[in-house]
C-alpha cells in the first residue's frame, strides 16, 4: 500500500485517505459564459503528468493539496490548502443588488 | 518397497523426530510417519510416489520440488482443498486425499484422457466450444465444470479463525537461507530493526539440504555459525513457516504465517528468495521418480528419506555431482551421472564421483524416461548422445533406474522483485535470467543475484545487509564467481511422440508452445493465453525459462527479448480466510437501540446504523406499520431519529457560510427559528435536505440526511478552505440522540417532562427551536413536521439518549404512547409528500424537476449548484415528479423503479409508493412527463409483472393538505 | 450483585458500552453523574493485568473539545498549557490532559479521579463554564466547544502488550520506540476513524483511544477479540488509579 505524506499527520497509509480530483479554479459563477461553466463542472482534464490534487485526510476530516505524477503515481509534495488559498472569497452581488 | 530401507538414519532428516511415530491416512489407507514430516516426505517413506493426477491427462504425478513449488503434491485434507502435501505436516489421525481423479489414484478413469492428448491441442479452450452455436451451454459447459479445478470445494466448512497485523521494521530479508541470514546478521550489525522471514520451518536455506563441497561439510558448520547469531541478535525478528507473498507500493509486504497475515511496512526490503531449480525436458519428465536434484537432497537431509533405490543423475553442471554423492551417501546406488555438457570443466565432486565408481558419461542426455506399469513410476531410462541444442542421435541406451534427479539449472526466483518493477533480463554467457531496473529501497542477495559461489552469496548478503541499514565504513566486497553457470543453456530434448512437458500443471508438451509460435503468438503474454503455459497453480515457475527459450528460438529473438509475463501477487497460493481476515463491519448503534430491541423492533441497515423498521414480528409486518402509522395521525407515538446528521455551524460567517452551501437563504433567519436547507452539488443536483436551527447570531445547528452528513460535512470542510470565511463546522451526529415526539397528544405528553420551554401554539409555533430540560436533560426542541402531525423532535447528549427515551414511554404511557419505526415514518412523510433524497431524487434530479423551485433564494450572489441549475432550466425539461393515487382496490400493488410508460416511451418511473393506511388508497411519487404533470392527468405504470395499471395526477400533499394538523 | 449497589441506569449518563460492561461482570462507583466500572470482581487480578494489557472504559469521565479561529489562544488565557504543535498531548497541572488535535483544535480530558495528579481544577467543567460566560459575539476569537464527551467513546489501555494488540486494529506504529509519551495518531481502528494518545501511567505504556460513541459496544468488541491472544482483560477505575498512582 502506497504512503501519502499528510501534511497535518505525517506518513499515512494510503487507506485514510480520500482524493477528490485535480484543483481547478471556479470560473467566475455570474460571468462566465455557459462553455465555460459546463466544461469546469462536467469535465475533467485527466492530465497524465503531475497534477495538483485535493486530498483528504479522512480520520481528520483535513483537505491538503498534493502534486502527483499520474503517470509513475509518484507524490512529488504535499501541503495545506492555505498555501495556494489563502484569501477570503467574495462573490459579486446579482444584478448589482446585494 | 518397504519402509525400513527407506528411512535414513540421523543426522539425516533435520526436521523430524523419529522419537514420535504419526500415523495418518490417504487415500483411506493407514501410514506412519515421524513428527516433523510432511504428507509426501512420510509417503516417500513409505515408498507411496504417486501423489496426484495431473489436470489435463490425468498421469500419475510425485514429488517434484520437495519445496511447495510444484502442483503435483496438491492434496485434499477435509474440506481444505489444494494442500501442498509435500509442505504440510501429517498429523496423528490426519485423513489425505487425493485431488482430481475419478476413483483411485491407482486405477484413475478419466487417465483415458492422455490418449486423447492429441485432440486438446494448444489454444483447444480458444476453439473447441465457440461452434456451432449454443455448444458451450449445451455440451462443454458441464463437462468443463465438472473437470475443472483440482480440490473440491465443501461449502459446509466451519468458519476458521484468521485475522491480520500491522509489523514496522526498518529492513525485511525476504529468504532465510545464506544470503539472507548474513544480509539480516549484517543489517542488524548496523542497528537496524530486521524482519527475516522464511518459508520453511527452519532457518538456512540451501545449507541446510545442499551439498556445496565434495566432503559434504562446509554447509552444516556455516548453517550453523549463521543461524546462531540471527537468532542472538536481539533486532531480528524471525518468522519462519512464513511467506512474503508480495510486494506493493512503499515496501509493503503480505506476510503469511498460519492463519494471519501480517502487513509488512519496511523501509528496506532485501529479497534473498534464491533460485529454483528448473526441470529438463525430455519425454516423461513427469513421470513419478523423475524429480529435481534439490528435492532428492531435501528428502534425504530434511526428512531422512531416501528418494529411490537406483538413481539417474542428469547433470548440466557440476551441482549434479554434488546430488550423486548425496545419494551414493544415503545408500542409493547410483546407474549414472548422464552430464549434458560434452567436456565438464575440472570439479572435485567428479573426480569423487568417479573415485566411486560410478558411471559418467558426458555429452549425452536422457531423452526419454522409461515408465513402469500404469505410468505409475520411473523403471529407467533411454540414454542418447547429444548432436546438438535440442538434438540427439537416438542410440537408445536403456539404463534401469527407479529415480531421476534433474539437475540442469535455476531461474532465480524473480516474482517480488519484478512485482516491485524490476527488469527481467537474460545472460546469454550464463543462460540465466538476471534482474535490474529494481526501485529504491529495495535489493536483491545471494542466488536471485546470480550469485552461486557459497562466498560469493554469502558476502553479497554482507553487502545488500549493509545497504539496507545504511550502514558504516567500507561497502562489503563480493568475491567473483569461480566456476561457470549452473544453468545448461538447451536442456530441451523433444521427443517425436511428445510427452516432454514443459508445463507440468497444464499438461503442456514442447509441441504445444511451440505450435502457439506457429500460430503467430510470439509475444510471450499471448502465448500464455494462447496455450495456457504458467497458469497453473505453480505460476510458470518451472515452465517460464523454457517457454522463453523455445519461443525466442521460434521467433528468431534473444531470451531476453521474449522474456517472461508480467509477474504478479500473489506468489505462492493464499487462502481467502488470509485475505479476507477477521472483518472489521463497523455498525453504528443510537442510545436507544437496546430499547428497540427489547420492545421486539426488527432492525434494519441504515448505512452503518441499525435503525427499528418496525416493532412486531415479520409474519405481521404491514399491519404493524399499519398500527403504528395510525397511531402518529391518532394519537401518540414516537420515533428515534439519533441517526439524523447533526452539524454545528458557528462563527462570524456562518449565516453566510450557509447560503453558499444551500439554495435558502438564512441571513435574516431569526434566532429560535428553523429553516429547510436544501444542498445541491456543483451540477445542481440536489444531494442532501434537513434544517438549519438558528441557536444564536453565530450559530447554527444543521441537520443532515443519515447517510449523506458525512459527506456533506466533508464537502463543506472542502470549500470552505477555498473561501476561507470565518466559520467553523462540527460534525455532531453521534453527540446528539434523539426523538420525534408526535401526534395529537404529544404536546400534552412532552409538557409533563420539560422545564424551561412553554410548548404552547403561539410560544413554540411550527418550525420553532428553542432550548431547554426535559426529562432534566438538556435538550433542543424542534417543531418539525416530517410526518406530518403536531410533533416535535427533541435532541439531548447522546450519553443520555436512553434516559430520554425512558422518561418518553413514561411520560406518554397515559396516552397510550407507542414507539413507531422508520416504515412508519416513510408511510406518513409520503402521505405528507415529503421527498426522501436519493429515493425520489436521482443523479439529475435539480430542485425544479420536484417542485422545489421555493426553496432557493434567486438574489444572493451565489449558491453550489446556482449556476447549473439556471444552465439546466434553460434545456427542454424532460420529467416531473407528481403525485399519483389509485382508488379502489389494486390487485398487483406498483413498486419503487416500475416504469411510467407514455404510448410506446418511457417517461419516468415511481420512486416511492404504499397503500396510505389513513387515506385507503395507493399513493405514490413518480417521474412523468412534464405535460402529465397536471393535476387530474392519467398515466400508466408498467408493473413487475408486466401488467399496465392506470393512476391519476393528484395534488400533493396528499394528506391534510392545508398543513393544519402540524402547524395546531 | 448485592442489591443497592450503583448501577449505570440510576444516572441519566450512561457509558456507551455499559452493557458490556455488565455482561463483563463489572461492579461500579457513581462519578461525576455517571456509572463508572470500579472492578470486575477482581480488583488485585486487574493490577497485574493492566501491566500486560488492560482496557478501561473511561466515557463516563469529563472532557471536551474546542475548535475554530482562536482555540489556542483563548485556552492559553485559561491557563491550559496547549501543546505547541499538532498531534502533541500535554499533562496540565491537575492531571487533565490537553490535546492539539489540529491547528485550530484541542481535546482536553479530565483528570482521572482519585489518581495522584487530580486536583481541585475540573478542567473540562471550568472550560465550559468560562466560555459560556463570554459575550457574544466575543471581543476576539476564542473557538467553539464541541461536546466530545458525547461525540466519542474514551477507552484507556494499558500494558506492555498494547502495541502489539494495536498492531492488529491499527496501522500505525504505536510501539514505545517510535510514538513517545505525548504522541497522538488520528487514525483508523478497526476501520473506525480514532485518536490514540500515549498517555503512560506508572512507566508502562498506556494510550487513550477515542472513537465514535456510537460505534463503542463494535470497538469494545473488536479491541476484546484483539487483546485474547495477549490475556489481556477489561479493568476497572481501581486498577488504573493504582497504575497512576505507582509513578
Amino acid at each position: 500500500m502506497k504512503i501519502m505524506p499528510c501534511p497535518l499527520n505525517g506518513p499515512r497509509n494510503i487507506s485514510e485517505f480520500s482524493c477528490f480530483g485535480e484543483v481547478a479554479d471556479m470560473p467566475e459563477p455570474t460571468t462566465a459564459d455557459d462553455a465555460a461553466w459546463a466544461e469546469h463542472v462536467w469535465y475533467a482534464n485527466n492530465t497524465a503528468g503531475v497534477v495538483r490534487e485535493w486530498w483528504c485526510h479522512v480520520p481528520t476530516s483535513y483537505w491538503f493539496i498534493a502534486e502527483r505524477n499520474t503517470v509513475t503515481d509518484e507524490i512529488l509534495r504535499t501541503y495545506p490548502a492555505s498555501e495556494v488559498y489563502n484569501q477570503r472569497v467574495e462573490f459579486a452581488p446579482k444584478d448589482g443588488t446585494a | 518397497m518397504s519402509a525400513e530401507t527407506l528411512r535414513l538414519p540421523a543426522p539425516s532428516g533435520a526436521l523430524v523426530d523419529r522419537s514420535k511415530r504419526v500415523a495418518f491416512t490417504f487415500e483411506g489407507r493407514g501410514y506412519e510417519g515421524f513428527a516433523g514430516d510432511t504428507i509426501a516426505s512420510a509417503l516417500a517413506a513409505n515408498g507411496v510416489r504417486v501423489l496426484s493426477r495431473s489436470f489435463k491427462y490425468h498421469r500419475p504425478r510425485g514429488i517434484l520440488t520437495m519445496a511447495g513449488q510444484d502442483a503435483n503434491t496438491l492434496v485434499q485434507i477435509g474440506a481444505e482443498p489444494n494442500v501442498l502435501a509435500d509442505r504440510a505436516p501429517i498429523s496423528d489421525g490426519l485423513a489425505v486425499v487425493p485431488q482430481n481423479v475419478s476413483g483411485s489414484l491407482e486405477r484413475d478413469r478419466a487417465a483415458f484422457m492422455g490418449r486423447l492428448g492429441r485432440f486438446m491441442p494448444a489454444g483447444f479452450y480458444y476453439r473447441a466450444f465457440y461452434r456451432p452455436r449454443g455448444i458451450w451451454q449445451r455440451f462443454w459447459e458441464p463437462i468443463v465444470r465438472r473437470s475443472a479445478g483440482l480440490g473440491r470445494v465443501d461449502t459446509n466448512a466451519p468458519h476458521g479463525y484468521f485475522d491480520k497485523a500491522y509489523g514496522f521494521y526498518d529492513v525485511a530479508v525476504i529468504g532465510g537461507g545464506p544470503a539472507g541470514l548474513s544480509a539480516a546478521l549484517s543489517a542488524a550489525q548496523s542497528g537496524a530493526e530486521v524482519l527475516l522471514v522464511e518459508e520453511f520451518p527452519i532457518l538456512g536455506g540451501a545449507l541446510t539440504y545442499a551439498r556445496f563441497d565434495a566432503a559434504g561439510e562446509q554447509a552444516a558448520a556455516q548453517c550453523t555459525e549463521l543461524v546462531a547469531a540471527v537468532e542472538a541478535a536481539p533486532n531480528i525478528t524471525v518468522m519462519t513457516n512464513a511467506v512474503c507473498n508480495g510486494w506493493f507500493a512503499d515496501n509493503w509486504l503480505p506476510v503469511i504465517r498460519g492463519n494471519r497475515l501480517h502487513k509488512v511496512r519496511a523501509g528496506e526490503v532485501v529479497l534473498a528468495a534464491g533460485a529454483l531449480e528448473q526441470p529438463a525436458i525430455f519425454r516423461n519428465n513427469d513421470l513419478p521418480g523423475v524429480m529435481m536434484g534439490s528435492a532428492a537432497q531435501r528428502l534425504i537431509r530434511l526428512y531422512g528419506v531416501r528418494p529411490g533405490r537406483s538413481a539417474l543423475v542428469l547433470a548440466g553442471n557440476n551441482h549434479g555431482y554434488l546430488v550423486a554423492l548425496d545419494l551414493l551417501d544415503a545408500g542409493v546406488e547410483i546407474a549414472a551421472v548422464i552430464d549434458q555438457r560434452q567436456a565438464p570443466p575440472p570439479d572435485p565432486a567428479i573426480d569423487e564421483v568417479i573415485a566411486r565408481g560410478v558411471r559418467v558419461l558426458s555429452g549425452h542426455t536422457v531423452s526419454q524416461a522409461v515408465a513402469g506399469p500404469g505410468k505409475r513410476s520411473t523403471v529407467g531410462a533411454v540414454i542418447d548422445s547429444i548432436v546438438g541444442p535440442g538434438e540427439v542421435a537416438r542410440q537408445g541406451e536403456r539404463v534401469a533406474c527407479d529415480t531421476i534427479a534433474m539437475c540442469v539449472g535455476y531461474t532465480p526466483t524473480y516474482q517480488l522483485a519484478l512485482q516491485a518493477g524490476g527488469r527481467l533480463g537474460y545472460d546469454d554467457a550464463a543462460a540465466m535470467f538476471s534482474i535490474d531496473g529494481l526501485p529504491e529501497h529495495l535489493h536483491l542477495a545471494g542466488s536471485v543475484n546470480g550469485r552461486h559461489d557459497l562466498e560469493a552469496v554469502l558476502a553479497d548478503g554482507r553487502r545488500a545487509g549493509w545497504r539496507a541499514a545504511g550502514g558504516a565504513g567500507a561497502e562489503p566486497s563480493v568475491p567473483a564467481e569461480t566456476g561457470e553457470s549452473p544453468n545448461f543453456p538447451w536442456p530441451i530434448y523433444p521427443h517425436p511422440k511428445g510427452k516432454d512437458f514443459v508445463d507440468f500443471d497444464e499438461d503442456l508438451q514442447v509441441r504445444d508452445i511451440l505450435s502457439s509460435a506457429a500460430e503467430g503468438y510470439s509475444e510471450l503474454e499471448l502465448v500464455k493465453r494462447f496455450s495456457t503455459v504458467g497458469m497453473g497453480p505453480s505460476q510458470g515457475r518451472h515452465s517460464a525459462l523454457s517457454t522463453a527459450r523455445l519461443i525466442a528460438k521460434a521467433s528468431g529473438r534473444t531470451v531476453a527479448q521474449t522474456g517472461v509475463t508480467t509477474a504478479r501477487p500473489p506468489f505462492t497460493g493464499e487462502k481467502l480466510g488470509v485475505l479476507a481476515g477477521r472483518a472489521f463491519n463497523p455498525e453504528r448503534y443510537t442510545a436507544m437501540h437496546h430499547r428497540h430491541l427489547e420492545a421486539g423492533a426488527k432492525m434494519m441497515p441504515a448505512g452503518l446504523w441499525w435503525r427499528p423498521a418496525y416493532y412486531g414480528a415479520p409474519a405481521q409486518r404491514e399491519a404493524c406499520i399499519r398500527e403504528e402509522a395510525l397511531a402518529v395521525r391518532n394519537g401518540l407515538a414516537l420515533v428515534d431519529v439519533s441517526t439524523l446528521g447533526g452539524l454545528e455551524v458557528r462563527g462570524p460567517d456562518a449565516a453566510e457560510f450557509l447560503e453558499r452551501m444551500y439554495t435558502f437563504a438564512y441571513k435574516k433567519q431569526p434566532i429560535g427559528r428553523a429553516r429547510y436547507v436544501l444542498m445541491t452539488n456543483e451540477a445542481g443536483t440536489i444531494i442532501d435536505d434537513g434544517v438549519a436551527c438558528r441557536l444564536g447570531p453565530e450559530h447554527f445547528y444543521v441537520t443532515a440526511t443519515t447517510g449523506g452528513v458525512d459527506r456533506i460535512y466533508l464537502s463543506m470542510l472542502w470549500w470552505n478552505a477555498r473561501w476561507r470565511l470565518d466559520v467553523d463546522v462540527a460534525n455532531v451526529t453521534a453527540a446528539y440522540a434523539g426523538v420525534n415526539i408526535a401526534g395529537p397528544r404529544s404536546r400534552d405528553a412532552l409538557a409533563a417532562v420539560t422545564e424551561g420551554v412553554d410548548l404552547g401554539a403561539e410560544a413554540f409555533p411550527y418550525m420553532g427551536v428553542r432550548e431547554g430540560l426535559c426529562a432534566g436533560i438538556p435538550a433542543r426542541f424542534i417543531r418539525v413536521g416530517f410526518v406530518g402531525e403536531l410533533g416535535y423532535e427533541v435532541h439531548v447528549p447522546a450519553s443520555q439518549g436512553e434516559a430520554l427515551w425512558d422518561a418518553m414511554m413514561d411520560a406518554g404511557a397515559a396516552q397510550g404512547i407507542r414507539p413507531f419505526g422508520v416504515e412508519a415514518q416513510r408511510v406518513l412523510r409520503l402521505e405528507k409528500g415529503h421527498i426522501i433524497i436519493g429515493q425520489d431524487t436521482d443523479a439529475m434530479s435539480h430542485p425544479h424537476e420536484v417542485d422545489m423551485a421555493w426553496a432557493i433564494a434567486k438574489k444572493k450572489p451565489f449558491f453550489v449548484g446556482g449556476r447549473s441549475i439556471e444552465l439546466r432550466l434553460r434545456q427542454p425539461t424532460t420529467r416531473k415528479l407528481a403525485g399519483f393515487a389509485i382508488e379502489g382496490p389494486v390487485g398487483e400493488m406498483p413498486g419503487e423503479s416500475n416504469l411510467v410508460l407514455r404510448g410506446n416511451t418511457i417517461a419516468g418511473f415511481v420512486t416511492s409508493v404504499v397503500r396510505s393506511p389513513n387515506l385507503e388508497k395507493v399513493i405514490g411519487l413518480a417521474y412523468v412527463h412534464p405535460d402529465d404533470a397536471e393535476v387530474g392527468k392519467p398515466i400508466e405504470i408498467k408493473l413487475d409483472s408486466g401488467r399496465k395499471l392506470g393512476a391519476e395526477v393528484v395534488p400533493l400533499p396528499f394528506y391534510d393538505p392545508d398543513n393544519q394538523r402540524q402547524e395546531m | 450483585m448485592a442489591t443497592g449497589a450503583p448501577q449505570p441506569t440510576d444516572h441519566l449518563r450512561r457509558s456507551f458500552v455499559y452493557r458490556e460492561l455488565l455482561s463483563a461482570g463489572a461492579h461500579f462507583e457513581g462519578e461525576g453523574g455517571a456509572a463508572i466500572a470500579t472492578h470486575f470482581g477482581d480488583p488485585a487480578g486487574e493490577e497485574a493485568a493492566a501491566r500486560r494489557l488492560g482496557l478501561a472504559d473511561l466515557s463516563p469521565l469529563a472532557r471536551v473539545g474546542f475548535k475554530g479561529a482562536g482555540t489556542a489562544e483563548w485556552l492559553a488565557k485559561q491557563k491550559v498549557a496547549v501543546p505547541p504543535e499538532s498531534n502533541q498531548a500535554v499533562t496540565q497541572d491537575g492531571g487533565a490532559l490537553a490535546a492539539r488535535l489540529a491547528p485550530g483544535e484541542v481535546l482536553i480530558l479530565g483528570a482521572i479521579p482519585g489518581g495522584a495528579l487530580a486536583g481541585e481544577d475540573d478542567l473540562p467543567a471550568r472550560l465550559a463554564a468560562a466560555w459560556a460566560k463570554a459575550p457574544i459575539p466575543p471581543k476576539t476569537p476564542r473557538g467553539f466547544p464541541v461536546p466530545r464527551a458525547d461525540t466519542h467513546a474514551w477507552f484507556l489501555l494499558t500494558g506492555a502488550d498494547s502495541p502489539a494488540m494495536f498492531a492488529k486494529v491499527c496501522g500505525v506504529d504505536l510501539r514505545p520506540a517510535k510514538f513517545a509519551p505525548g504522541c497522538i495518531a488520528q487514525t483508523s481502528i478497526a476501520r473506525l476513524n480514532g485518536t490514540v494518545i500515549r498517555d503512560d501511567k506508572g512507566r508502562l505504556p498506556a494510550y487513550h483511544l477515542l472513537a465514535d460513541s456510537a460505534s463503542a459496544a463494535y470497538l469494545w468488541g473488536c479491541l476484546r477479540d484483539a487483546m485474547t491472544e495477549f490475556g489481556g482483560a477489561p479493568i476497572g477505575l481501581q486498577a488504573v488509579r493504582a497504575l497512576v498512582n505507582s509513578t
